[in-house]
């Protein structure tokens, strides 16, 4: 059938809606740099959506969990060889994932009788200050885009995605703590579960405020911290979520 | 991507994959003259472990440099006291630092404490050929934290060159400098008042700055300690909370505290 390249593109069509359609029950994951580091929020249903990648680099990622723990192990596996091989300091996600994941998932994507990755991921690496910070939106055809600091949001709705980021880079400008940073993602969060709009009619912050904290009720928030200032190499750290936000 | 490792959460197979060998050197029967002799050495103390080493490096009777960090952090619950050639005591310092961190992250556990002490084994018998020929001889000393008791205990280890393990119970010591500071130790442990398990840090800090300094009285490969020139030991504590460093603002306190 695919050796026609009508076909081909048909196929690959087709896989695309597939994945999409598979996608669509996942929840947000964000990434926000912050003055003092690097926060990363996802809310799950009893799998894990935030972590560590390497001493700078961590992920949040939306999608299947099987897929998610395939993407993690090669990103992991890349990073400790190029540490190993060369030095910590020449771990960097614009490699990692421009040259490695990135091609990578593309690849699988095209193949058509290979299962496609079922994953939307956003990966953020520690600067000396947040305009060097690095976040990229990886998506599950390889594209990809980076970008210096600011936050960075991926969904399993491209609109919805677009519209979060949007109103998340206005709320979050002047916000410099990592709890008011994790209360307006888990604010973002809870308008693209609900559907609600992020433009017009957009609840009251109190009423957003009510919602996250009721929905998030049997579910697990998940936030990862990158510290900007360490005397240890590796700077990752799981928050506990009780602390920073409930 | 779809590749399986063969053991999850190896950094070694993951090397073997790459066709890497850290530690596969082969010997020449023209080789050089190795840097190695040292002091080093690990007690308890109240609090955890203090493990202390000189600074010196030398080849035959040349010092090559008194700067040399010979106590390692591999991670934030394990330290590694390096004695030997230091060429390969590094490399088996670098791969386990990676291995550890390796494992953590990828299977989102920490590595148990009996599997870290057969790492730095395996890494030894992987370093035999080396060893037997005298060009490469390694003999460290491992402490980490053992999460099967709450809180976490630090525990002693020594190895032999050939990678056989043993815990220590009070006290470690290896190099060329041991021999002299093994008997403070002992000395200390049965008769001290008081016992080096006893000493708050301060008494710990100077203990083994002066254990140091009549090493280096001894052994002309051992560094010492001179306050006078700001000279100072690599001290690194390991406590239920981690591993700290004691600076040298912080040993030079200790020596002029009574």
């Amino acid at each position: 059938m695919t050796e026609e390249p009508y076909r081909w593109l048909e196929a690959v069509a087709n896989r695309r809606e597939y994945v999409r359609d598979q996608l669509k029950g996942g929840t947000p994951v964000f990434a926000v740099s912050l003055p003092d580091g690097i926060l990363l929020l996802g809310v799950g249903g009893g799998q894990s959506k935030v972590f560590e990648i390497f001493d700078r680099q961590a992920l949040a990622g939306l999608g299947h969990p099987a897929d998610i723990e395939k993407v993690r192990h090669a990103i992991i596996d890349a990073a400790h060889m190029e540490a190993f091989t060369r030095a910590p300091e020449d771990v960097s996600l614009r490699r990692l994932v421009g040259y490695g994941l990135g091609p990578q998932l593309k690849a699988n994507f095209e193949q058509v009788y290979s299962a496609p990755f079922l994953v939307e991921l956003v990966f953020a690496e520690l600067g000396a200050t947040p305009a060097q910070d690095a976040l990229v939106r990886l998506h599950f055809d390889g594209t990809f885009q980076a970008q210096n600091g600011g936050v960075l949001v991926a969904a399993a709705n491209a609109e919805t995605e677009a519209a979060a980021q949007g109103w998340l880079q206005t709320q979050l400008a002047q916000v410099a703590d990592r709890k008011t940073a994790a209360d307006w993602l888990l604010q973002a969060w809870w308008l693209a579960v609900e559907g609600k709009s992020f433009t017009e009619s957009v609840p009251s912050e109190e009423e957003r405020r009510a919602g996250w904290r009721r929905a998030v009720n049997g579910r697990m928030v998940e936030a990862g911290w990158l510290a900007r200032s360490s005397s240890r190499p590796a700077r990752y750290e799981t928050l506990d979520p009780e602390r920073l936000i409930l | 991507m779809n590749e399986p490792t063969s053991i999850a959460g190896d950094f070694l197979t993951l090397l073997a994959r790459h066709q890497i060998a850290p530690l596969r050197v082969e010997p020449s029967a023209g080789a050089p003259v190795q840097t190695q002799a040292t002091t080093v050495f690990a007690f308890h103390f109240r609090d955890g472990v203090l493990m202390a080493g000189d600074r010196r490096a030398t080849a035959g009777n040349v010092i090559v440099t008194d700067q040399v960090e010979k106590i390692i952090e591999l991670d934030n619950e394990s330290l590694l006291a390096i004695a030997g050639v230091p060429a390969t005591a590094f490399e088996m310092a670098r791969v386990l630092q990676t291995s550890f961190e390796y494992y953590r992250r990828s299977q989102l556990q920490i590595l148990s404490l009996p599997a870290r002490v057969r790492a730095l084994a395996r890494l030894l018998r992987d370093n035999l050929p080396m060893t037997l020929q005298g060009v490469g001889v390694v003999v460290p000393l491992f402490a980490g934290l053992d999460h099967s008791q709450s809180p976490a205990n630090p525990r002693i280890y020594f190895y032999d060159p050939l990678g056989a393990q043993f815990q220590a119970v009070g006290f470690a010591a290896s190099g060329s400098g041991s021999v002299t500071i093994r008997s403070v130790l002992s000395y200390q442990e049965r008769f001290g008042q008081p016992r080096p398990s006893e000493m708050d840090l301060k008494a710990a800090v100077k203990f083994a700055l002066r254990l140091l300094m009549v090493a280096s009285e001894f052994d002309s490969a051992t560094g010492g300690v001179n306050p006078q020139v700001q000279q100072f030991a690599t001290l690194k504590l390991l406590t239920a909370e981690g591993v700290k460093d004691v600076d040298a603002a912080q040993q030079a306190q200790s020596l002029t505290d009574k």
